[in-house]
């Protein structure tokens, strides 16, 4: 662990992050927040969804426009909190939040990727799905909400320790 | 049902910051002590400018203390630029030490270095 911290803290990201400029860190973290807002806007959206709110509102209609948003947000949060973690990472050895932080993000998605492997997720657009799938789809979204606010909570927890 | 679901979501929520103002309302400056603490040493590594927070190090009674400074545009503001204060020189430092006595770390408000006065966090004492 120490010496991946070493070794990503001493990469030229690591330099980077620290040497160009005072307002560097600032604007990737800004970009990161960004990234985690719009993440978890449509993520939220989804699981509620999936959690039964809004049943009025076809899924096929919530899906189309918050999965491509969840998965690009997560794209730019994955790179931009990669920056900031090479900017100082030793100083995360031993953060117990840390050890939430990822443990959470790999389990939701892990679940994401069962998800899409799942019949009534590829056929959700395609046709209405029977009630046993939907508590399974349900499932789903509440690992998913509960993982991402387990994130997100050890993640900002990790600069309070 | 969803709008009890929600309820119960916002009152959770709500419970959960409350308990939590206490020990954060200040970033970072809850693991110090409240009591105002003064150092002289010399520099053992220069300012950086790195975020989330400038840092240097100084020699001081034996050890090497790590200084937890401004963000680094405030600290910058305050006239403590990279390179300002040379390697080597002695300086006073003042600010908040670690709670933890194993930990050689200050929250450092101002140092004072050859008749300059960085002034880092002008709002606190």
């Amino acid at each position: 662990m120490y010496l991946f911290l070493a070794w990503l803290q001493n990469s030229a990201l690591g330099h980077a992050m620290r040497e160009t400029g005072v307002w560097t860190y600032g604007v990737v973290n800004l970009i990161h927040i960004l990234a985690i807002a719009s993440l978890f806007g449509s993520v939220l959206i989804l699981d509620l969804r999936l959690l039964g709110a809004w049943r009025k509102v076809p899924l096929g209609a919530i899906s189309s426009a918050a999965a491509p948003i969840a998965k690009t947000a997560f794209g730019v949060a994955a790179l931009s909190g990669v920056c900031l973690l090479a900017t100082k990472a030793t100083e995360y050895e031993g953060n117990p939040f840390l050890l939430i932080k990822f443990p959470a993000i790999a389990l939701a998605l892990a679940n994401v990727a069962i998800l899409n492997r799942s019949a009534a997720w590829r056929e959700h657009r395609m046709r209405e799905l029977s009630p046993r799938e939907k508590s399974k789809l349900a499932v789903f979204g509440g690992i998913s909400l509960a993982c991402w606010v387990a994130a997100i909570s050890a993640g900002r927890l990790i600069a309070y320790w | 049902m969803f709008s009890r679901l929600s309820h119960s979501l916002g009152t959770a929520a709500v419970a959960v910051s409350l308990a939590t103002i206490p020990a954060w309302a200040h970033h970072g400056w809850a693991g110090n002590s409240q009591e105002e603490f003064e150092l002289i040493g010399t520099v053992q590594r220069g300012v950086s400018l790195a975020g989330p927070h400038a840092t240097m190090q100084i020699l001081a009674d034996g050890h090497v203390w790590d200084l937890t400074l401004a963000p680094p545009a405030r600290t910058q503001a305050a006239g403590l630029k990279e390179g300002t204060i040379p390697v080597g020189a002695t300086v006073m430092i003042h600010g908040h030490r670690n709670l933890d006595p194993k930990k050689f770390e200050v929250k450092t408000e101002r140092i004072m270095w050859n008749g300059h006065t960085f002034n880092v966090y002008p709002d606190r004492k």
